[in-house]
């Protein structure tokens, strides 16, 4: 156990300098990405608006007039930066810059993520909490969606019991059933590994590795923008061992975020 | 004489002629008008960049309920959903000393040094409350949100592992279009029996750090 601990701080120490270095590396590379040639649109609407910063509250202090042609430098959550012909440059919402059109005089049709973009989602990641086996537990997880009603998802749980602590990697298919609903139920079947740590307080005993097995149903409900709720019961089954295959119950609420 | 007139007036005419020749000449020539077509560019939506992932290091000090107050450092980043949430994952190390038991007592110690080691994770949301704008230097305005933080993590220390509550408030100060100094306070909260009874410990952690937008 100790060399456990010991293992996971110097791995962790190594990865925090790693990071730092990398860092360097990754802000020189997104800098040598800003030359290239900007994607640029004309306006159509009477003006668009210009605010100093990317946010609702944040002042109006430039307009750019119909049929001027803006840059468009970087996109931050709903706001892009735009460089007008004079050079001012300020923020636009996404919604407005969706209405300027190409050099086909096609709407660009950008928008901020809606209904839609819920039910068209390629991507998931949340962070789910709950109860497993009457332990607490935290789960993080991924997903992809292949098509419209499958995904597949990545999920790294930890649980922390009294009498053993746990950490568990599960890989599953998940099925939902209406995928234009805001209310979208899923049904879920997968596998993993566990790992159990029994407390070292108690006696002394080695940690298991076991594969599990797993089905479950639940309910994804799209909230605001790109973030949705999610609640979901799963059954494992986690194969020991001993003579008995342990059974657990797994309740679980998150909160998600997709594009 | 008449010659001589004759031979000005030829030359003179010669010179008129040689002169007004090139635009005559040139009326036969087409010439560069200007291409009517405007610029025909379709835009992929997706060739904006797009900077919405944060990355950074962090360090500072973790006051550990009943241990003493140590040197934290660790790394974060985040995912901006929307301009008022973003989704967070931080981790830190540290190490507690000796309690104050262990000092005032100067007997052996209770734990071993391994075991003094602190790491935690945690996920969780953050919520920017008051987005703002500050002048620091002379009239440019730099962005700056001061946001609330709740999360939930896990924490191995002595030799053990807790489930982890994290709430907090931290502020974020945009220095240029893709550097942001942060400093962030916050309680890591977790159910601890190493000393007999479960109890609720406290464990504040002040920090500041750098981070990139990308």
């Amino acid at each position: 156990m100790t060399c456990r601990v010991q293992w996971c701080g110097l791995f962790g120490k190594g990865c925090v300098a790693l990071c730092l270095l990398t860092l360097g590396l990754l802000v020189q590379a997104a800098r040598a990405g800003a030359d290239d040639e900007l994607p640029a649109s004309w306006v159509v609407d009477p003006y668009v608006e210009m605010r100093t910063q990317p946010g609702r509250g944040y002042p109006i202090f430039y307009i750019a007039e119909r049929g001027e042609r803006i840059e468009l430098l970087r996109r931050r959550t709903d706001w892009i930066e735009v460089r007008t012909e004079r050079g001012v440059e300020g923020w636009v919402h996404v919604d407005e810059v969706g209405r300027t059109v190409d050099g086909a005089g096609e709407p660009l049709g950008i928008r901020s993520p809606g209904r839609e973009a819920f039910t068209e989602r390629r991507w998931e990641f949340g962070i789910l909490v709950g109860d497993y086996g009457s332990t607490d537990a935290l789960t993080a997880y991924g997903g992809w969606h292949f098509t419209r009603n499958l995904s597949l998802e990545l999920a790294a749980t930890e649980n922390f019991g009294d009498a053993s602590d746990g950490r568990m990697l599960t890989g599953s298919v998940v099925h939902q059933l209406f995928p234009d609903w805001r209310y979208s139920p899923f049904v879920t079947i997968g596998g993993g590994v566990r790992e159990t740590d029994p407390r070292a307080t108690l006696v002394t005993v080695e940690d298991r590795v076991d594969n599990t097995a797993s089905v479950g149903a639940g309910i994804r409900v799209h909230l605001y923008k790109r973030l949705m709720l999610r609640l979901q019961y799963k059954h494992y089954v986690v194969m020991t061992d001993r003579d008995d295959d342990e059974e657990v119950d797994e309740w679980k609420i998150g909160i998600s975020a997709f594009y | 004489m008449e010659n001589r007139h004759k031979r000005v007036l030829l030359t003179a005419s010669l010179v008129a002629a040689l002169l007004g020749a090139a635009p005559v000449a040139g009326q036969g020539v087409p010439t560069d008008v200007i291409d009517p077509q405007v610029e025909r560019r379709d835009i992929d939506p997706a060739a904006i960049d797009s900077e919405n992932i944060e990355v950074g290091i962090y360090a500072g000090m973790l006051s550990i309920q009943d241990f003493n107050s140590e040197l934290v450092y660790g790394l974060r980043a985040a995912w901006h959903i929307s301009e008022d949430i973003f989704l967070e994952a931080s981790y830190g190390l540290s190490e507690g000393d000796l309690t104050s038991f262990e000092k005032l007592s100067g007997g052996a110690p209770l734990f071993e040094d391994a075991e003094r080691d602190y790491e935690f994770y945690n996920l969780g949301f953050g919520w920017n409350a008051l987005p703002g704008e500050i002048f620091l230097f002379g009239g440019r305005a730099l962005k700056s949100d001061l946001y609330l933080f709740a999360g939930a993590g896990s924490t191995e220390f002595l030799d053990d592992r807790w489930f982890t509550a994290s709430v907090g408030v931290g502020y974020r100060l945009l220095l240029n279009d893709w550097l942001a100094w942060r400093i962030d306070v916050r309680d890591h909260l977790f159910d601890r029996d190493t000393f007999g009874d479960s109890e609720i410990t406290n464990n504040i952690e002040l920090s500041s750090g750098f981070t990139v937008f990308f």
